[in-house]
C-alpha cells in the first residue's frame, strides 16, 4: 500500500451519482433544498413585505424596513433577501444537472431523472421571474453540471431561460413523472403540470408586458419559437385544466380550515411542501428542542406574530396586580407562535381583502384574531382565574386579547387596567380589544395558518422552529392559473368564473371557528358563489388569490407577474398606535424594482471589473 | 607479616590529597567538578566551595572535568594539596543551535536564520505552553492569542502569512520527530531549548512541512558524566480578572434605553424596547460580578538526570493546573517524560525519548454571553430571595447564572475533553569504523494522540424558560497516529584543521492517520448518566456523517545537505530536497527544491584582529525554496455534501439521506511553493557584552493553494486551486547586552527585539483584482478589513445627508463617500456597497524586551511585548456580538453616545437608523488602533546561598514571585475599554453572529475575560 495513494472512507465522491442509490440520494438532496428557501424567514420577508399583504412590524430590522419601500431604504444588492433564492437555487440546479447527466449515462429510470428535471426547471422558473435572465451555463456548458468552476457568469435572456431552461424539462417531466408520488410529498405529473402552467402564464405576461416593465438582459419581447402571448396563455390554460381533470391523488379539502390545519398537514390538497419533523433533529436538519439559526428552519410565522404574550392580567380582582396571561409554549397550539413582530399586515388586508369575515371562512382560517389565556401551561402557576379589563374574570383559554372587526367607538386606552400593550378595553368585556381597522405595527392579528404545532407533549419552549411542513404548492392553484389564463383570453371547457367559483364555493364551507375556538358547521357556498361578479377581471383574481394564499409567500410573485405591484401596494394604511386614525403610507415602487437585485455576494465573488459587474447587475441597482 | 607488609605497602602507596578547583581567571570556586583517577573508576566531586579530598596512589594522574570547561589532567606527584584552575571551554560556551535532523551547530557557523531560546530563559514567563512563554520573545515569531480559555494555545506565525487557505502554522519538531499533537501537550518544564528556523535555507531540510517555519523543541536529557541531579520546580498562583467587559450599569442602561425610546418617538419609526415586567429602573445588577471567580494556577515538576561516560538518562514528571475566572473553566495536565542514550561498544549508540501527557480541559459549557446581555435593571433573585431561572431584558430572555449556581450544577452541566498523547522517538546510530566521521542513523518516530470529549446538559439546566427541557449529551473521540522512519547518513569531519565538512543524506517516509467521531444523544432518562451511557437515551441519537472524519496522508522525501566551513571564516550550506505527497493529484505529487546559504565571519579575518571592540561580525545570505502541501487530504477528489430530509412524518421510514454536489474534483492540484531570500548580520561587541542580529528577508509564495469561493451561479461553494502569489518582506532586529557587569555585585542585562513584516497579495486567480467575499485584494496584505470607513457621526445640518443617507438621522454613523459629485457639488448617489474600502489590519511593527537586574542573590526580571499600529477588532463595540445595539433591547457596552445634547460623542444615537438589529454601519465601531505595550511578567527572585544548603545536599534553591499581565500601556483600546487589547477569539467565534468577520482574523469576542496572575514559585536542585 503506497503511502502516496489516497482512499477515502468517510465521504462520497461525485461518481456516486452514477448509481441508483446515488440518484435517489441526490433527489433527496433536492427536496431538502426546498427547506432552505421555503420557511426561511428572510426569504419569506422578501416575498411579502412591500406588497399589499405586509409591511414592516415594530421589531423590524433594516432587511424588513428596506423591503417595505416606504422611505427606509430599498431592497438593494446588500439587503434584498431574495438572495436566499439566488444562493440556494444554483446548487440545486447544478446537482440536478449532475443527476440528469450521470443518471442518464448509467441508464437510471426516466421517472427518477424526471424528478431532477422538475427541480431544475422549477429553480429556473423562480429565478427568471425574480431576477430576469439568469445563466443557463454554470461552468460546465448549458444545463450541464459544473466540472470547471468559473468565476465568470453570463446571463441568458428571459426567453432563453424559459424556452431552454424551463419548458423543455417540465414538458419532459409531465411526460415521465408518475401519477402518484414515489415518496410522501414527492413530485408527480400533476405537480409538474402546475409549475409548467404557471411558467407559461408568467412568460405570457412577460411577452405581453402590459405596463411596459423593463427586462434584463435587454431583449425583444419575442418568443424564439415564434409563439405569441395569447398562445402561451392558452397553453397555461390547457395544462392547468389537464391537471384539474386528471387530479391523480390530489383533491380540494372540504373546508378551507382543513387545508391549513396542523393535524391535517400533508393533506390531499398540498402538492409540494418543504417537510419538517419534530421527532428527529437530524432529518429535520435543525434543533427540535430549542433555538436553531440554521439555514433549513421553518421560522416564517415568527416574523408575522406580534408580542401578544406580553399582555398582562391581574392576579387580584380589586387592585391591578399584573401577571402574565400567556405562557410561551409550543404546546399552546397553532394560534400561538414565537413572536418576532418583524412584519405587520396593513389595515387594508382586513378592510378590503378580508372585508367579508363571516360568510367567507378564509379570514377565520387565516388569522389568529383572538388570543386566549395560556398561563395555565406554566406548571408553576396555580391560579384558576385572572382578572382582565373591568376586573372581570378570565379563565384559561378565555380571550385575553381580541381583534374586533371594526372600531365601535368608546374603546378606552388608559392605564386603568394596564395590560402592558397598546390594546384598549370596552365596558363589560374582560378581554383587551384592538379594532382590526386600527391596528399598529406593534399589535396585529397573527397568522394561524402557518402557526406551529407539536404532537409530542414532552417539550415546551416556543423558541423551537416550526416542525410543520411549509406548504409550497396547492391543488387549488390549478384553478387560479386556469382562471387567470381565461381572463387573459384563453378558452376551454371552464370559464374563469366557473373555476373561481370552485374555490369560492369551498371557501363558504365552515367546519370550525378558529377565533371562537368551537365547532361551526355552515355551508355558505351558494352565497359565496352568488357574490362572484359575472365578469372576472385580473384584479378579482388577485384579490381572490390573496384571500386564498394570504401570507404564504405568493404575493410578490403574483403582483410582479401581473405587473400590478405598484397599483396594489403603492400605498397602505397602518395606525401609529392601536386606535389612532390610520396613517397612509406611500411606497415608491419603481418599474426597475420588478427585477430584484443580483445579490452583492454574487458580484463580490465574480471575476471582473466594475463595468462587468455593473453590466451583470440589474439596471437601477448599480 | 605478609599481611602487615601488604597493608604497609598499601598505606605507603595511597596518599590523601585535598584541594580546590576554581575557574581560571576569575578564581571562582567550581562546585560539582568531577575528579577521576585515570585508569580507574575511582572518583569524587567537588563540593559547593569547589573543595575536594580523595585518597589516591601517590603517582596517580587525576582528570578534572566539568561541563563548559576544558578537561585537565594533573599528576599528583606526591603532593597532598592539589589546586586546579579549569580554563573555560570557549567553544562549548558559545551558544549552540539545533539546525535539524540531529545536527547541532555552533551559532558562529550558522548561515540560515535561526532564533533560539534556552529553557530557563523561556521559563521566565511561567506558563502552560511554549506559545505563552515565547510571545514577544523572538523576532519574526508572532504569537497571537486566539482564545482566553485555560490551556488554550496561541496562533503562531513565523514571518507573516503566506498561504491563503492552506495552513500557515509552522512545523513543530519534538526531539527530532515531527510532532503530531497539540503544542499544549508539551510541558514547558521539560524543555531544554527551542530553536526556530525561519528562512528557507534553514527550513528546507524539513521540506514541504517546513514552509511556514520550523520550531525545534529539544527536551532535557542527562549529560555525559553528570552526577545524579534531582530538580523540583513549582509555582502556585491566583488568577484574577484583568478587567470585566465594560457593560453599562443599571442607571446608565436605563438612561440609554430612555434615550432610545425618545429617539424612536421623535423619528416616528423603529422599535422600542421598554422595561419588561422583570426590569426596574432602581435595580442595578452587575451580572459579571456574580459570575466571575478567582482562579488558581499551579505547576509542579520533578526530574532526575544522570550520565556516565557511556550513557545517560533523564526522567521527569509534571503536573499543571490552570483554573479560569469563569467557573468550571479549567485545564490540567499530567506529563511524564523519559530520555535514555546508551553507547554499546565503540561504534553503536541507541536512544529513546518519550514525551507523554494527559490533559483535561473542562468548563467550555459556560460562557459570558448571558452575563453580558442580561439587563442590569433585572434582579437575579425573586421576591423570596431565591435565584431566578431567567431574567428578561425587554424581549430577550437570559438564563440566570452565578458562580455558585454554576458550581452547584457541575454534575448536570458539564463539558470536558480528555487528551492523551504519547510522542516517542527511538534511534540507533552506528559509526563506520573504517571511515572517520561517517555515521548512519535510523530514527523511528511513533506518535499517538487520543482526545475524548464528553458533554452533558441535564433536564432544563440551560433553558431560560423551560425547566423540563430535555437533556442532551454528546461524546466525541479523535485519534491521531503517525509514524516516521528516517534513514540518515552523515559525514562530519574536519580536514587540515581548516576545512570542516558536514554532509547529510536522508530518506524518509511518514504517514499520519486521523479518525474522529461524534455522537449526540437526547433525552437521557436520568441525570446521573451524564454522557457515560448514551444507550439509554430516549430521544434521538444522532451520528452526523459530517462529524465523522477519517484521513490519511503520506509523505516521502529525499534530502541531501552539505555544510562546509573554511577556517571558521567562510561557511556554505546547500540543501536539495524532494517531497512526494499523497494529497496532490497524480502527476503533481512530487516537487524538488534547493536552498543555499553562505556566511562570512568577518571578525575572524586577520585584518580585523586589531579591532578589539568587535568580537564577532558575520554576514549571512541565503536563498531557497520551500513548499506547502497543506491542503486537506482528498481535496482533489470532489465531494458530495449531505442533506437529510423527512418524506412525511412516519418515523424511520420517512427519513432519507440526500446528497448535493459540494466540492468539485480537481486533477490539477500541485504544490504551492515559496522562494525566500534572507540577509543577516550577526555581531558581538565589547567582549561579548552586546550581541545582536539584523535580518532582512523577502519571500514570494507562488501557485498558492487557494480555496476559491465561487459565485452562487457556479452551483458549488468553492474549489481548491493553485492560484495567486503573495509576498512577505521584513526586517528583524534583536539585541542583548550586559549593561552593568557585576559592579559591586550588581548586574543589569537587557534584551530587545523588533520586527516588521510587510505582506502583500501579489495576484489572485489570473487577472482577478479582488475577491471581496474573502476580503482579498491584489496589492494589499492578505489580512485586511473590508468595510466602510467611519469618519464620525452625522450632525444636524451636515451637507448632503438627504442624498447620502436617505432615511438617516443626525447622530448616525458617518462613513466616507467615495463616489462622484454632480457639477453643483452634490453627490450623485447614496452611500452604498461600493463605498466599502480596504482598511489596515496588520501592525506596523512589533517586538519585545526583557531585562534582568541582579544584586547578589536577588534578581528582578521583566518581560514585555509591544505592537504598533494595525487594527484590533472588538466585536463588543461592533455589530457581531450584539452588545452595542444602542436600542435598549438588552445590555449594552458602556459607550459615549450621541444625543441632541451630547453631539461630540463617538457612538451613534440610540434608537437611530439601523441595519439589521444594529446601528447602521455599526461594524465600523469595532475597529481600534491595536498598539500596545504590555508588561507580560515581572518576577522577583532570590537565590539562596550558604553552607546550610550544602549540608542539606541542595545545590540550588531559588524562590520567586511573579505577576503576569500586570500592565498595559499606550493602548487606545485599553484606554477606552479598560480591557486587555489582545485578541481572544477567531473571527467566527464568541459572537452572536459569526459570519460577518473573516474567520482568519483574530478578534476580541465574548470569550473568557483576560486575567492577571500572581505566582509564588520555587526551583530546587539536589
Amino acid at each position: 500500500n503506497d503511502i502516496l495513494e489516497e482512499t477515502t472512507r468517510e465521504r462520497f465522491e461525485p461518481g456516486f451519482f452514477k448509481t441508483e442509490e446515488g440518484v435517489v440520494g441526490g433527489l433527496t438532496g433536492l427536496y431538502a433544498n426546498l427547506r432552505r428557501v421555503y420557511g426561511q424567514p428572510y426569504y419569506y420577508n422578501a416575498t411579502e413585505t412591500g406588497t399589499d399583504e405586509y409591511t414592516y412590524g415594530s421589531q423590524a430590522d433594516g432587511n424588513f424596513q428596506a423591503a417595505d419601500l416606504s422611505g427606509l431604504g430599498i431592497p438593494d444588492a446588500q439587503n434584498s433577501r431574495f438572495d436566499v433564492l439566488w444562493n440556494e437555487s444554483y446548487s440545486a440546479i447544478n446537482s440536478a444537472s449532475a443527476i440528469i447527466a450521470n443518471g442518464t449515462e448509467a441508464a437510471m429510470p426516466d421517472e427518477l431523472i424526471a424528478e431532477a428535471r422538475f427541480f431544475r426547471a422549477y429553480g429556473y422558473a423562480l429565478l427568471v421571474q425574480t431576477f430576469g435572465g439568469v445563466p443557463l451555463d454554470l461552468g460546465g456548458g448549458e444545463l450541464e453540471f459544473n466540472t470547471a468552476p468559473s468565476l465568470k457568469s453570463v446571463r441568458n435572456t428571459v426567453p432563453e431561460v424559459y424556452t431552454r431552461g424551463v419548458f423543455p424539462d417540465l414538458e419532459q417531466a409531465v411526460e415521465d413523472l408518475p401519477d402518484n408520488p414515489r415518496v410522501i410529498g414527492g413530485v408527480t405529473k400533476n405537480v409538474a403540470r402546475l409549475i409548467l402552467s404557471k411558467a407559461y402564464l408568467t412568460y405570457a405576461w412577460w411577452l405581453e408586458n402590459p405596463n411596459n416593465i423593463p427586462t434584463y438582459p435587454e431583449t425583444d419581447r419575442t418568443d424564439p419559437d415564434g409563439m405569441s402571448a395569447t398562445q402561451y396563455y392558452q397553453l397555461a390554460y390547457d395544462v392547468a385544466t389537464a391537471g384539474i381533470d386528471n387530479p391523480g391523488p390530489y383533491s380540494l379539502q372540504p373546508t378551507y380550515y382543513d387545508v391549513n390545519l396542523a393535524q391535517n398537514d400533508r393533506n390531499s390538497e398540498i402538492m409540494l411542501w418543504a417537510d419538517h419533523t419534530e421527532y428527529s433533529a437530524k432529518y429535520n436538519e435543525g434543533n427540535v428542542t430549542g433555538w436553531n439559526g440554521g439555514d433549513a428552519q421553518n421560522q416564517s410565522v415568527w416574523m408575522v406574530t406580534c408580542y401578544f404574550h406580553i399582555t398582562k392580567a391581574s392576579s387580584d380582582p380589586a387592585t391591578w396586580s399584573p401577571v402574565d396571561a400567556f405562557f410561551r409554549t409550543v404546546q399552546a397550539g397553532q394560534a400561538y407562535s414565537r413572536q418576532w413582530s418583524r412584519m405587520a399586515p396593513s389595515i387594508g388586508v382586513f378592510t378590503n381583502t378580508f372585508a367579508d369575515k363571516t360568510t367567507d371562512s378564509r379570514f377565520d382560517g387565516t388569522f389568529t384574531s383572538v388570543y386566549r389565556a395560556t398561563w395555565n401551561y406554566n406548571t408553576s402557576r396555580t391560579e384558576t382565574e385572572l382578572y382582565g379589563a373591568n376586573f372581570l374574570p378570565i379563565a384559561p383559554n378565555e380571550p385575553v386579547l381580541s381583534f374586533i372587526p371594526s372600531d365601535p367607538g368608546g374603546i378606552l386606552y388608559d392605564d386603568t387596567y394596564n395590560d402592558g400593550t397598546e390594546a384598549g378595553y370596552l365596558p363589560g368585556r374582560a378581554d383587551f380589544v384592538v379594532p382590526i381597522d386600527k391596528i399598529s405595527r406593534g399589535v396585529f392579528p397573527g397568522l394561524w395558518k402557518l402557526g406551529p404545532y407539536r404532537q409530542g407533549k414532552d417539550y415546551n419552549d416556543d423558541k423551537v422552529s416550526s416542525s410543520r411542513p411549509y406548504n409550497i404548492l396547492k391543488f387549488s392553484e390549478l384553478y387560479f392559473v386556469a382562471a387567470e389564463a381565461a381572463v387573459k383570453g384563453a378558452s376551454g371547457i371552464y370559464t374563469a368564473r366557473q373555476l373561481i367559483n370552485v374555490i369560492r364555493g369551498r371557501a363558504g364551507m365552515w367546519r370550525y371557528d378558529v377565533s371562537q375556538d368551537m365547532e361551526r358547521i355552515e355551508d355558505n357556498s351558494a352565497a359565496m358563489q352568488a357574490a362572484t361578479p359575472a365578469t372576472i377581471d385580473i384584479n378579482y383574481i388577485l384579490d381572490e388569490r390573496s384571500r386564498e394564499y394570504f401570507g404564504e409567500g405568493y404575493r410578490w410573485f403574483d403582483l410582479a407577474r401581473t405587473q400590478k405591484w405598484e397599483e396594489y401596494a403603492g400605498t397602505y394604511q397602518i395606525s401609529p398606535t392601536v386606535g389612532d386614525t390610520p396613517a397612509t403610507v406611500n411606497r415608491e415602487i419603481e418599474p426597475y424594482m420588478y427585477l430584484r437585485p443580483i445579490p452583492q455576494g454574487q458580484l463580490d465573488r465574480m471575476d471582473g471589473d466594475e463595468a462587468y459587474k455593473d453590466n451583470y447587475q440589474n439596471p437601477g441597482y448599480e | 607479616c605478609l599481611l602487615v607488609f601488604g597493608s604497609l605497602v598499601a598505606v605507603a602507596q595511597d596518599v590523601k590529597i585535598s584541594g580546590k578547583v576554581v575557574e581560571e581567571g576569575s578564581g571562582e570556586p567550581l562546585p560539582g567538578v568531577s575528579i577521576l583517577v585515570k585508569g580507574t573508576a575511582t572518583g569524587v566531586v567537588t563540593d559547593f566551595d569547589g573543595a575536594y579530598s580523595i585518597s589516591v596512589p601517590a603517582d596517580a594522574t587525576l582528570i578534572y572535568s566539568f561541563i563548559g570547561y576544558l578537561k585537565q589532567e594533573v599528576s599528583v606527584n606526591g603532593r597532598s594539596v592539589v589546586d586546579v584552575s579549569l580554563p573555560l571551554d570557549v567553544q562549548a560556551l558559545e551558544e549552540v543551535v539545533v539546525v535539524g535532523y540531529g545536527a547541532v551547530q555552533r551559532k558562529e557557523a550558522v548561515t540560515g536564520s535561526v532564533a533560539s531560546i534556552g529553557g530557563d530563559e523561556m521559563r521566565e514567563v511561567p506558563s502552560a505552553n511554549i506559545t505563552d512563554a515565547l510571545q514577544g520573545r523572538l523576532p519574526g515569531v508572532d504569537m497571537t492569542q486566539t482564545s482566553s480559555r485555560p490551556g488554550a494555545t496561541m496562533q503562531i506565525r513565523i514571518r507573516g502569512t503566506r498561504s491563503l487557505s492552506a495552513s500557515n502554522d509552522p512545523l513543530v519538531v519534538l526531539d527530532g520527530i515531527p510532532f503530531a499533537g497539540s503544542i499544549s501537550d508539551i510541558d514547558p518544564n521539560s524543555i531544554k531549548s527551542v530553536d526556530i528556523l525561519k528562512d528557507a535555507s534553514a527550513t528546507a531540510i524539513y521540506g514541504s512541512r517546513g514552509a511556514n517555519g520550523v520550531i525545534l523543541v529539544t527536551t532535557k536529557r542527562g549529560r555525559k558524566g553528570q552526577e545524579a541531579v534531582v530538580s523540583y520546580n513549582a509555582f502556585h498562583g491566583v488568577k484574577t480578572l484583568f478587567s470585566d467587559y465594560p457593560m453599562m450599569d443599571g442607571p446608565e442602561f436605563a438612561a440609554m434605553r430612555a434615550e432610545a425610546i425618545r429617539t424612536v418617538d421623535e423619528l416616528g419609526r423603529g422599535a422600542t424596547y421598554p422595561n419588561s415586567s422583570d426590569e426596574f429602573d432602581d435595580i442595578n445588577t452587575d451580572w459579571q460580578d456574580l459570575l466571575y471567580q478567582t482562579g488558581k494556577v499551579m505547576s509542579h515538576d520533578v526530574s532526575v538526570a544522570k550520565g556516565s561516560e557511556t550513557g545517560n538518562y533523564s526522567f521527569g514528571l509534571g503536573y499543571y493546573k490552570d483554573e479560569g475566572v469563569v467557573p468550571t473553566n479549567q485545564y490540567s495536565r499530567f506529563s511524564l517524560r523519559a530520555a535514555v542514550d546508551q553507547n554499546v561498544g565503540e561504534y553503536f549508540r541507541f536512544g529513546l525519548t518519550s514525551n507523554n501527557s494527559y490533559g483535561v480541559t473542562e468548563g467550555n459549557q459556560v460562557g459570558v454571553a448571558d452575563a453580558l446581555g442580561s439587563s442590569p435593571l433585572s434582579s437575579p433573585y425573586d421576591d423570596q430571595g431565591n435565584l431566578k431561572r431567567a431574567s428578561q431584558a425587554s424581549q430577550d430572555i437570559y438564563k440566570v447564572w452565578t458562580k455558585e449556581s454554576i458550581e452547584d450544577a457541575q454534575d448536570v452541566w458539564l463539558s470536558e475533553t480528555k487528551t492523551f498523547g504519547t510522542y516517542n522517538n527511538i534511534y540507533g546510530e552506528v559509526e563506520a569504523p573504517w571511515v572517520k566521521g561517517l555515521k548512519y542513523r535510523l530514527n523511528l518516530g511513533m506518535n499517538y494522540r487520543n482526545s475524548q470529549g464528553g458533554s452533558f446538559t441535564g433536564i432544563g439546566v440551560t433553558s431560560a424558560s423551560d425547566p423540563n427541557a430535555p437533556s442532551s449529551a454528546s461524546i466525541s473521540s479523535a485519534v491521531t497516529t503517525s509514524w516516521v522512519v528516517e534513514n540518515i547518513l552523515s559525514y562530519d569531519r574536519t580536514f587540515a584543521e581548516k576545512h570542516s565538512l558536514n554532509i547529510l543524506a536522508l530518506y524518509s517516509n511518514q504517514q499520519e492517520k486521523y479518525n474522529s467521531s461524534r455522537i449526540v444523544a437526547n433525552d437521557l432518562p436520568a441525570d446521573h448518566f451524564q454522557y457515560y451511557n448514551l444507550g439509554y437515551a430516549e430521544g434521538e441519537i444522532i451520528i452526523n456523517p459530517d462529524e465523522q472524519n477519517y484521513s490519511v496522508w503520506g509523505l516521502r522525501s529525499w534530502m541531501g545537505r552539505l555544510m562546509y566551513a573554511y577556517d571558521n571564516r567562510y561557511m556554505l550550506s546547500a540543501t536539495l530536497r524532494s517531497d512526494g505527497s499523497s494529497r496532490l493529484s497524480p502527476g503533481n505529487k512530487w516537487h524538488t527544491y534547493p536552498a543555499v546559504s553562505a556566511g562570512w565571519n568577518i571578525a575572524n579575518e586577520s585584518f580585523m584582529q586589531g579591532v578589539s571592540q568587535i568580537n564577532m561580525l558575520k554576514l549571512r545570505v541565503g536563498y531557497g525554496e520551500t513548499s506547502n502541501q497543506a491542503i486537506d487530504p482528498y481535496s482533489t477528489l470532489g465531494r458530495l455534501g449531505t442533506r437529510f430530509y423527512n418524506f412525511g412524518d412516519n418515523g424511520d421510514e420517512s427519513y432519507s439521506t440526500g446528497y448535493i454536489l459540494s466540492e468539485l474534483p480537481n486533477t490539477d492540484l500541485g504544490w504551492e511553493y515559496t522562494q525566500t531570500w534572507n540577509f543577516g548580520l550577526d555581531f558581538g561587541l565589547f567582549q561579548g557584552r552586546l550581541n545582536g542580529t539584523v535580518e532582512y528577508y523577502k519571500q514570494h509564495t507562488k501557485d498558492i493553494l487557494l480555496s476559491v469561493d465561487l459565485p452562487s451561479t457556479a452551483g458549488v461553494g468553492s474549489f481548491v486551486s493553485n492560484v495567486g502569489e503573495t509576498e512577505n518582506k521584513g526586517i528583524e532586529l534583536s539585541l542583548s547586552g550586559v549593561i552593568i557587569d557585576n559592579l559591586d555585585g550588581f548586574t543589569w542585562e537587557a534584551g530587545f527585539n523588533l520586527y516588521a513584516n510587510r505582506n502583500e497579495l501579489v495576484s489572485l486567480t489570473s487577472g482577478q483584482e479582488e475577491n471581496v467575499g474573502n476580503w482579498w485584494f491584489v496589492g494589499q496584505p492578505i489580512n485586511v478589513i473590508y468595510d466602510y470607513k467611519r469618519t464620525g457621526l452625522w450632525q444636524e445640518g451636515d451637507e448632503h445627508m438627504d442624498i447620502l443617507e436617505p432615511g438617516g438621522n443626525p447622530g448616525m454613523v458617518k462613513v466616507e463617500y467615495t463616489g462622484e459629485y454632480n457639477s453643483d457639488g452634490t453627490p450623485v448617489r447614496p452611500i452604498g456597497a461600493e463605498d466599502r474600502q480596504v482598511l489596515n489590519f496588520n501592525p506596523d511593527w512589533q517586538g519585545g524586551f526583557n531585562t534582568r537586574l541582579s544584586y547578589k542573590g536577588i534578581d528582578l526580571s521583566i518581560v514585555g511585548a509591544f505592537k504598533k499600529g494595525g487594527t484590533v477588532i472588538s466585536t463588543l463595540y461592533g455589530t457581531s456580538s450584539y452588545l452595542n445595539l444602542l436600542s435598549g433591547r438588552h445590555n449594552n457596552v458602556d459607550v459615549d453616545y450621541w444625543t441632541p445634547e451630547n453631539t461630540d460623542a463617538k457612538y451613534p444615537r440610540p434608537g437611530g437608523l439601523t441595519a439589521g438589529d444594529n446601528p447602521k454601519y455599526g461594524s465600523t465601531l469595532a475597529y481600534f488602533d491595536a498598539s500596545y505595550l504590555k508588561i507580560r511578567t515581572i518576577s522577583l527572585g532570590y537565590n539562596f546561598g550558604g553552607n546550610w544548603l550544602d549540608k542539606a545536599g541542595i545545590s540550588k534553591l531559588r524562590v520567586y514571585a511573579t505577576a503576569q499581565n500586570p500592565l498595559v500601556m499606550f493602548s487606545p483600546y485599553h484606554k477606552e475599554s479598560g480591557m486587555d487589547p489582545e485578541s481572544n477569539s477567531y473571527g467566527d467565534e464568541n459572537q452572536a453572529v459569526t459570519t460577518d468577520i473573516q474567520e482568519r482574523l483574530p478578534v476580541i469576542g465574548t470569550n473568557a475575560p483576560a486575567t492577571r496572575t500572581y505566582l509564588l514559585g520555587i526551583n530546587l536542585t539536589f
